[in-house]
């Protein structure tokens, strides 16, 4: 569903993202872990066909996002933290906008709706505006707009921020009900609990470069700590201490 | 490029314009409103304050004696032959100090013979002098205006009784009488001399209802984070650019609609007002330009005005994305309404200027001329044609540069 091979990316002098490789499967809640720097936005950028590549290449769900772009799009639906709404429209119009978007008929729009009203219990918030939402009434929505055209991965980059702890609870709650055959939801945060809890594998990022990749039960054995945290802690100061010694 | 989804992005921006109350008052209500206003209200308003000065009886000031039917002219009031007075006379108050009195505001105006004025033509000449406030619109239209015709006509009464003595007609004093006529066609003369700030107006409004939507569906989405989810969706980059373009184009038409709907507007309330007021045509023409339109003129209007909308609006859409916030686009774009009032206010120089045809082919600058041959019913094909041209070019250049923008990782990502 995912594959990423020797990914590189920089802003003039900065590398952004240094030989990433990884791959990740349908049915899976995929973490990207990383504090904030790490590159875990850029290579979502890059999956999300926003960014191109600088060297490298990566498929979603069998696409290559350079060559097939549109296609890779049709497959994901993304939500972001810094991700609004467009305050004038309520939430049913965003979502019919986007269903449109995607090529679906009224019918079929209206039907999805439907479906993820009950799902995201959306009720009332579907028929008012976007500019009067609380920040947990937009989350909802912008949940909804990503899984309109039922997508096969689903991205969620640091979705938890600004949420206050309700609307981050109903999140995580959701990320772990979303687990299902045929979807991949990636999972990117810098809050190491939250991945703990969701997350089937995780790779962890620092400074553009990935540092491990493995089940969170794998990770913490093989670091000897009690918590994904620490282990994020042992890793990098591991990682820092080879670079020093090579320098 | 699919229709359906260029469509698809511009309903989105145009319900969003929608539902934007001030944008529909910049777009529908301030054109309908403003330009009767400043067409039709100011010329009504002043034409009623120097309507009014012809009604009030000014105190003018003399120093010393002046002739006996001088004074009793200019105290006369002018009757229409139903004994209605058209214009009354000024009242007279003997003053020391002229420009005292003036400076003080205890005369509208004060008069002053250095030496004795002559009563009958033949008997040397003399000099009045007038103290007044020139450069003052009230004094010139009022007591100066009326001390001026009073003592015209004094001197040609005079001349006309002497003549009489002498056994020859009032005629004499004018062997050749000159007859204006006004040749300009029917529609330039209700133009009006201000007719330059139709095109004026018109574009000015045009970018002001473009602006909103521009700015909302650029760096207002950059803002808000609406501009990443639009482009994660497998609507294509050229899509999304042609979609804002059409949407804002729609805005800045509909406020354009609504500036020519502003002048009709003001050309029939103008029309219905001086049937019923005291207001010369003239001074209402001469200065508020009056839109009336032949079909084909109304055509090559349409052309023009949709052009330039196009144009206006791919500007627009090609800066605003550059900026990081609603508020920073904001001041990427207010200096653009300075390329549109310099060049028009030179248009208020047409008559003295020879614009060639070239001028035409200049973007925007041959709108606004194309737009006042319109309104002085002048426009050729050519021209037209020529303005439209340039227009639809430097709109296509700058839909390219606005597509290479969004396709710029360093522009989208701003922010």
């Amino acid at each position: 569903m995912l594959e990423i091979r020797n990914l590189n990316k920089t802003y003039g002098r900065h590398a952004a993202l240094r030989d990433v490789s990884l791959t990740a499967g349908e049915g899976e809640v995929f973490g990207l872990l990383g504090p904030n720097g790490a590159g875990k936005t850029t290579l979502l950028r890059i999956l999300a066909t926003l960014l191109r590549p600088t060297a490298g290449t990566a498929s979603v769900a069998g696409h290559d996002v350079t060559r097939e772009p549109e296609a890779v799009r049709r497959a994901i639906g993304v939500v972001n933290g810094g991700m609004g709404l467009p305050a004038r429209l309520t939430g049913r119009e965003v979502l019919r906008s986007f269903a449109g978007l995607y090529g679906m008929t009224r019918a079929q729009a209206e039907a999805r709706i439907a479906e993820l009203d009950a799902a995201l219990e959306l009720g009332r918030t579907l028929d008012i505006r976007a500019g009067e939402y609380s920040t947990g009434m937009a989350q909802k929505v912008t949940i909804a707009r990503a899984l309109i055209h039922d997508p096969q991965v689903l991205v969620l980059d640091e979705a938890t921020s600004g949420l206050d702890i309700f609307a981050r609870r109903t999140l995580l709650d959701f990320v772990a009900a979303a687990r299902r055959p045929g979807r991949l939801t990636l999972y990117s945060t810098h809050v190491m609990s939250e991945a703990e809890e969701v997350c089937d594998r995780v790779a962890i990022l620092h400074q553009g470069e990935l540092v491990t990749v493995g089940s969170v039960p794998d990770i913490l054995a093989g670091t000897g700590e009690r918590t994904l945290e620490r282990a994020f802690f042992a890793l990098v100061r591991g990682l820092e201490g080879e670079v020093a010694r090579a320098s | 490029m699919r229709l359906e989804y260029l469509w698809r992005v511009a309903a989105r921006d145009l319900l969003s314009t929608l539902r934007d109350r001030r944008t529909l008052a910049s777009t529908i209500l301030i054109p309908l409103l403003l330009i009767p206003l400043f067409t039709l209200g100011l010329p009504l308003l002043l034409g009623s304050f120097i309507g009014g000065q012809a009604q009030e009886r000014q105190r003018v000031g003399v120093v010393g004696t002046l002739p006996a039917p001088l004074r009793a002219a200019l105290t006369r009031d002018e009757k229409a032959p139903d004994g209605t007075v058209i214009r009354t006379g000024v009242q007279l108050v003997p003053v020391s100090d002229p420009r005292a009195a003036v400076g003080s505001g205890e005369v509208e105006a004060a008069l002053r013979a250095p030496l004795p004025l002559p009563t009958r033509a033949g008997d040397g000449t003399g000099t009045l002098e007038v103290y007044a406030k020139l450069g003052n619109l009230r004094t010139q239209t009022g007591a100066f205006a009326k001390v001026q015709t009073t003592v015209e006509a004094y001197n040609r009464e005079l001349a006309v009784q002497r003549l009489s003595g002498l056994g020859l007609g009032a005629q004499t004093l004018t062997p050749v009488t000159l007859s204006p006529i006004d040749a300009s066609p029917e529609q330039e003369r209700r133009s009006g001399q201000l007719a330059f700030l139709i095109p004026l107006l018109m574009l000015n409004f045009i970018l002001t209802g473009a602006m909103a939507t521009a700015l909302d569906a650029t760096a207002g989405e950059k803002e808000r984070g609406t501009l990443e989810s639009l482009l994660v969706s497998p609507v294509r980059r050229s899509e999304v650019v042609a979609g804002k373009l059409l949407a804002t184009t729609v805005t800045a038409l509909t406020t354009a609609l609504f500036s020519v709907a502003g002048f009709l507007l003001a050309g029939a309330l103008s029309r219905a007002v001086l049937r019923q007021s005291n207001a010369t045509p003239e001074l209402t023409q001469a200065f508020g330009g009056q839109l009336t339109l032949t079909l084909a003129g109304a055509l090559a209007l349409l052309g023009t005005v949709v052009s330039a909308a196009l144009l206006i609006s791919a500007v627009l859409i090609a800066l605003s994305i550059y900026a990081r916030s609603y508020k920073e686009a904001q001041t990427y774009v207010t200096p653009l309404s300075l390329a549109i009032v310099f060049p028009a206010v030179l248009l208020q120089f047409s008559d003295f200027l020879t614009l060639g045809s070239g001028l035409y082919a200049l973007p925007l600058f041959g709108s606004m001329m194309a737009i006042l041959d319109v309104v002085r019913g002048n426009l050729t094909a050519g021209h037209a044609l020529s303005a439209i041209g340039a227009n639809l070019l430097g709109a296509l250049l700058l839909g390219l540069l606005a597509l290479r923008s969004f396709h710029r990782e360093e522009v989208i990502f701003r922010n």
